[in-house]
C-alpha cells in the first residue's frame, strides 16, 4: 500500500542540489524506519511468541488461533465497530453545527466559547465521566432521579452502561479535536453560495443543510475516518463504563492482556488483537490520506484579497448560543462543577444537605503529600521534549519531502504518517516489549523518555502535516536567493526558512504539549515508579478509590490550563488557527 | 607452654568475639548502610505520611539514612506480573522490597523469584516467617461483604455469604478484581466445588466490575449497595473514616490475607529490604502500619487484629494452598467477566 500525500505530490519549482542530501534524506528514512518499525516489528513479533518478553522460543501462530477461535472476540469486534462508528456520529452531531456558527456565523461570545472548547480538552476523560455517572446512572444519576418522580418510572429512563452511553460520551469529548479539524474547510469556504442560496429564499438551516454540509463532505469524511481510527484505540470510557457491565472493546483487551486484573500479563495474546487493529489502522489511513486528496478538489477559496463573511442569524442568533451552551455543558461546566464539588468533600456523595456540611478545602491543602514532585517534574519533560523531538524531526522531513526532488521523498513521507495508523495502546505496548526484551539495546524501559518516544512516533503524522502545509506556503525564490548571496544549506533553513514557518510551528509545538501533557493511555502501558506523570498518577487514584483527591488536582490543573490558554490567547490572538 | 597458648587462645577469644559471633542483625545493618537508596512498594493505603514515619522510625532503631521511596500501589496484581515479566527479561525489579497479600506473593514464590534470607536469625517469629524463607508476615487485612449502610436498611444487611445470592440484590451488587478473596475460600474452609458453584451463582446477580477502588466508590455513590468482598484497606483508610461503607459483621468465615514483606530476587538494595521487612514485625512498626494503613498482625496477640479475630471463624492461607490459590484466582476471573475473554 502506498500513500502519497499532496505534499510529496507537489513537485518543487526547481531541484535542489545540496552535497550529501541523499545521505542527510537516507538517513532521516533510515530513522523513521526504526522510529516506527521497531514497535511494530515487536507487535509482529510478540503476536508470534507466547511467554514473557526476552524468554524467546520457537515462534507459533498459537495466539491468533487462540483469540481468533474464541468466538467471544468476534462480540468484541463487533462492539469495537458500533462503538467507534456511534462516536463518530456523535462527535458530529455537535462538531458540524458548532463549526458552522462559529466559522460562518455572527454568533455572540465566539471568542470565550473558542477558549472554552480547548479547556474543555483539558480536563481528564475519566472526571468527565464520572461526571456522566453522577447524571445518567441507573440507579444514582440526577436525570433518572428527576425522571422517576416527575413521570413516576419504575425503570430508569437512561442508562450509560451500554454501546449507546459509551459512545456519547466519547463522542463529546472527541467534538474539540473534529470542530479544530474542520474549522479550516469552514473559515475558507466562499460566501457566494450560501448569498445565492438567501436570495433564492432559502432558509439558514436548508443553506446550512443543502450548501454548506455537501461542499465540505469530503472534509467531514476526512474527520470520521480520522476520529474512528482514535476511537478504535480509546481505552479509558471502555474501562470506566464498558467493563463494569462487561462491555468490551478492542482496546481494552489490548489493555488487559497486559495489565491483567488477575494473573499475569499475556503479550502474545495483545500482539494478537493489535495485528487486527493495525490492519484496520492502515486500511483507515489509506482512505483518510484519500479523502484528504480528493477534499481539496472541491476548495473554493478564490484568491487573492478573498475574505470570508460572516452569515447574520439574526433571531436564530439565541437558539445557535443555545446549542453552543449546551454542549459547552456537557464538555466543560458540568463536569467542571462535578469537579470542583467533588474536591471539597472528604468522600464521593451526591448533593445532599448532609454533604453540604462536610464541605472544605482539606483536598486541596494535602494534594501535593499525596502526589510528590515526580509527576510534575516529568509531565513538564514530556510537555517540552515531546512537542520540540516531534516538530524538529517534522521540520526535516518536510523539508526533504517539499523541497527536495529525491525519488525517495514520498515513501518518507508515508513513513512519516504511518504512525497515525497504529493505535496508540498498541504502540505502546510493542514498545514496552521492545524495552523488556532487548533493553540492552534499547536502555529506556521505566524511564521517562520511553514515553516521550511513544509521544514523539505517535504526533510526528500530525507535526508533517503542519510543517508540509507551512512549507508549502514559503515560496522557493526566498531559499534560491539565500543560496546565491552564498549561504549554506543549513544557514538557508535556520535563516530563511525556519522564521517563516515559526508561527506555524510554534502552533503545532503548543498543540502536541497539551497533547502529551492528558495523553493516559500510553503513559499507562509504559508506566513505572519512575516515570509517573499526572494523567497516570490521576489515573491510580481513581483505583484507589481516592476520588476527592484527583478531582482537586483536577481543578487545579484546569485553572492552570485557564491561565495558559488564556495567555496564549492574549499572545497568538487567533485561537482557532492553532490546529490548521 | 599448653597453660600460655591457652591463655593466647582465651585472650584471642575475648577480644575478637564481637566480629566473630556478632549479631546478625548487626551485620546486616551494617551491609544495609552500604547501600544506597531503598525502593519501597507498599499500599496506597500506609500513603506518603505513612512511609515517612516508618522511614524516620526504622532509620532511627537501625541508626541508618535510608532514603525510602514510596511507591503506592495501584494494581497488585499488575505490579507482581511486572516483576515476573522483569525476571523474564533479566531486568532487575523496580522495587526493594514489596510489601503485597499473600496471594500476590505466592505468584513470586511459584516462579522462585524472592530473595531469600534467613530472617529466622535475626529475631523475627518462625510463624511469621513464609515461602521459603522469602516473605515476612506483618500484618493481616480482613475481607467480607460490604454494604451502604444508608442504602441498605438493617434488617436486610447480608447475614451469610450464600445471602449475597437473594435476588433481590440483583444488579445492586459489584465484585472486584481480588478474585484471590474467593480462591482462598476455596482452597480453605470452602473447597473449591462449593466455592466454584457460589461463584457461578453470583454471575447471575448482574454484577458491576471494577478494581478494588472503583467497587468502593461505586458502593459510596450508591450505583451498587453490596460489594462481595471488600478489604478493611478500604473501609478503615484514614480518608475513608467517614464513609457510610461497613462490613456485614455477620458474615462467618472471615477471610484475613496476610501483608507480606518479601524481597524480589535481584533488588537492587536487598539488605536493606530484609532488614525492613524484619522491622516490620516490631511493636513500634506495628504501631505506625495500624495509624496509616489501618492494619495489624492477627499473629502477635494485643494487636487490634489479634483482637478483632477472637471468637471468630477465620481463614488464612497457607503456602501449601499457594498453587490452589493461583489458579483459582484466574479462574474466577474468567467466570466473573474480570479477566478479558
Amino acid at each position: 500500500m502506498s500513500i502519497v500525500t499532496d505534499a510529496a505530490a507537489a513537485r518543487p519549482a526547481a531541484e535542489v542540489k545540496v552535497p550529501g542530501l541523499g545521505l542527510f534524506a537516507g538517513g532521516l528514512t533510515a530513522l523513521l524506519v526504526v522510529l516506527v518499525g521497531a514497535p511494530l516489528l515487536m507487535i509482529v513479533l510478540m503476536s508470534l511468541r507466547t511467554g514473557f518478553p526476552g524468554e524467546g522460543g520457537p515462534l507459533t501462530l498459537a495466539n491468533f488461533a487462540a483469540v481468533y477461535s474464541n468466538p467471544g472476540t468476534y462480540k468484541v469486534l463487533a462492539n469495537t465497530l458500533l462503538f467507534a462508528s456511534g462516536t463518530v456520529l456523535v462527535t458530529l452531531v455537535f462538531a458540524v453545527p458548532l463549526v458552522w456558527l462559529l466559522m460562518r456565523t455572527d454568533l455572540p461570545f465566539k471568542g470565550t466559547i473558542y477558549v472554552l472548547m480547548t479547556v474543555g480538552i483539558l480536563i481528564p476523560v475519566f472526571l468527565r465521566t464520572i461526571a456522566w455517572i453522577l447524571l445518567l446512572s441507573p440507579r444514582i444519576g440526577l436525570v433518572n432521579q428527576w425522571a422517576r418522580q416527575l413521570f413516576g418510572l419504575e425503570q430508569p429512563l437512561l442508562s450509560l452502561y451500554n454501546i449507546p452511553g459509551m459512545a456519547f460520551i466519547q463522542g463529546v469529548s472527541f467534538v474539540p479535536s473534529a470542530f479544530f479539524m474542520l474549522a479550516a474547510a469552514y473559515r475558507t469556504m466562499d460566501p457566494a453560495l450560501e448569498e445565492a442560496a438567501y436570495t433564492s429564499g432559502v432558509s439558514k438551516l436548508q443553506t446550512f443543510l443543502r450548501i454548506n454540509v455537501p461542499i465540505t463532505l469530503p472534509a467531514i469524511a476526512g474527520v470520521m475516518v480520522y476520529l474512528f481510527m482514535t476511537a478504535i484505540a480509546v481505552f479509558e470510557v471502555p474501562a470506566i463504563i464498558g467493563f463494569p457491565a462487561r462491555i468490551l472493546v478492542l482496546s481494552a483487551l489490548i489493555f488487559t492482556s497486559t495489565n491483567p486484573p488477575t494473573g499475569l500479563p499475556n503479550y502474545g495474546l495483545a500482539g494478537a488483537y493489535g495485528a487486527v487493529m493495525l490492519a484496520a489502522g492502515l486500511i483507515l489511513a489509506y482512505f483518510y490520506v484519500r479523502l484528504v486528496q480528493h477534499g481539496k478538489k472541491y476548495t473554493v477559496i478564490t484568491g487573492r484579497g478573498y475574505r470570508p463573511r460572516e452569515i447574520a442569524l439574526g433571531r436564530w442568533k439565541w437558539p445557535g448560543l443555545a446549542f453552543a451552551l449546551l454542549y459547552l455543558s456537557m464538555e466543560v461546566f458540568i463536569p467542571f462543577l462535578v469537579l470542583v464539588w467533588v474536591s471539597l468533600l472528604p468522600h464521593l456523595q451526591l448533593p445532599t444537605a448532609e454533604a453540604f456540611a462536610q464541605v472544605s478545602l482539606d483536598n486541596y491543602a494535602h494534594i501535593f503529600d499525596h502526589v510528590g514532585a515526580l509527576p510534575f517534574i516529568n509531565t513538564a519533560i514530556l510537555m517540552f521534549a515531546v512537542p520540540t523531538a516531534t516538530m524538529v524531526l517534522s521540520v526535516l522531513i518536510s523539508w526533504v519531502v517539499v523541497r527536495t526532488n529525491l525519488s525517495f521523498r514520498g515513501s518518507l513521507d508515508t513513513l512519516a504518517f504511518l504512525p497515525h495508523a497504529i493505535p496508540g495502546i498498541l504502540l505502546a505496548v510493542g514498545l514496552a516489549y521492545l524495552g523488556l526484551a532487548y533493553r540492552t539495546y534499547f536502555p529506556v524501559y521505566g524511564t521517562i523518555a520511553i514515553i516521550a518516544i511513544a509521544h514523539t512516533i505517535t504526533w510526528i503524522a500530525y507535526g508533517t502535516r503542519t510543517t508540509n502545509g507551512v512549507m508549502i506556503q514559503v515560496h522557493r525564490e526566498l531559499e534560491e536567493a539565500g543560496k546565491v548571496s552564498g549561504a549554506s544549506t543549513a544557514t538557508v533553513l535556520g535563516r530563511i526558512v525556519l522564521p517563516l514557518i515559526a508561527a506555524g510551528i510554534f502552533n503545532s509545538w503548543i498543540w502536541i504539549s497539551m497533547l502529551s501533557y492528558r495523553e493516559v493511555t500510553m503513559a499507562l502501558a509504559l508506566g513505572t515508579r519512575k516515570n509517573l506523570v499526572i494523567s497516570t498518577v490521576v489515573w491510580q487514584f481513581w483505583g484507589n478509590g481516592w476520588v476527592p483527591q484527583v478531582a482537586a488536582l483536577g481543578v487545579i490543573l484546569v485553572l492552570f490550563a485557564l491561565l495558559v490558554v488564556g495567555g496564549l490567547k492574549l499572545g497568538f490572538g487567533r485561537l482557532g488557527e492553532w490546529q490548521h | 607452654m599448653k597453660r600460655i597458648r591457652f591463655s593466647l587462645l582465651a585472650l584471642a577469644a575475648v577480644l575478637f568475639a564481637p566480629a566473630v559471633f556478632a549479631a546478625p542483625i548487626d551485620d546486616l545493618v551494617a551491609a544495609a548502610k552500604k547501600e544506597t537508596g531503598f525502593e519501597f512498594y507498599a499500599p496506597s493505603t500506609l500513603t506518603p505520611q505513612g512511609a515517612q514515619a516508618l522511614n524516620a522510625a526504622f532509620n532511627k532503631k537501625y541508626g541508618l539514612n535510608v532514603k525510602l521511596q514510596y511507591s503506592p500501589s495501584g494494581n497488585m496484581t499488575r505490579d507482581i506480573g511486572k516483576i515476573v515479566g522483569f525476571a523474564a527479561s533479566g531486568t532487575p525489579p523496580e522495587w526493594d522490597l514489596m510489601v503485597v497479600t499473600d496471594a500476590h506473593h505466592a505468584t513470586l514464590w511459584l516462579r522462585k523469584l524472592h530473595q531469600t534470607f534467613d530472617y529466622k536469625s535475626i529475631g523475627v517469629d518462625p510463624k511469621a516467617i513464609q515461602y521459603d524463607n522469602g516473605t515476612v508476615n506483618f500484618a493481616n487485612q480482613f475481607v467480607l461483604p460490604a454494604y451502604n449502610k444508608q442504602l441498605v436498611a438493617a434488617k436486610d444487611v447480608p447475614k451469610s455469604w450464600d445471602d449475597l445470592l437473594n435476588p433481590k440484590w440483583k444488579g445492586k451488587m459489584g465484585v472486584s478484581t481480588a478474585t484471590h478473596h474467593l480462591g482462598r475460600l476455596a482452597a480453605g474452609a470452602w473447597g473449591e466445588e462449593k466455592t466454584t458453584q457460589f461463584v457461578n451463582a453470583l454471575t447471575k446477580q448482574d454484577l458491576i466490575l471494577g478494581r478494588l477502588g472503583e467497587i468502593y466508590n461505586r458502593l459510596l455513590l450508591g450505583e451498587i449497595v453490596i460489594a462481595v468482598s471488600l478489604s478493611d484497606s478500604e473501609i478503615k483508610a484514614e480518608t475513608h473514616k467517614k464513609a457510610p461503607v461497613v462490613f456485614a459483621e455477620s458474615v462467618s468465615p472471615l477471610i484475613a490475607p496476610a501483608y507480606h514483606a518479601g524481597v524480589p530476587k535481584n533488588a537492587q538494595h536487598p539488605k536493606t529490604g530484609h532488614l525492613m521487612a524484619a522491622y516490620l514485625t516490631t511493636p513500634e512498626a506495628q504501631k505506625i502500619w495500624e495509624k496509616y494503613a489501618g492494619q495489624s498482625s492477627a499473629l502477635i496477640p494485643g494487636t487490634s487484629a489479634h483482637k478483632y479475630v477472637q471468637g471468630k471463624k477465620v481463614v488464612y492461607m497457607s503456602q501449601d494452598q499457594a498453587e490452589a490459590v493461583d489458579r483459582l484466582s484466574r479462574e474466577y476471573g474468567k467466570i466473573l467477566g474480570l479477566a478479558g475473554l
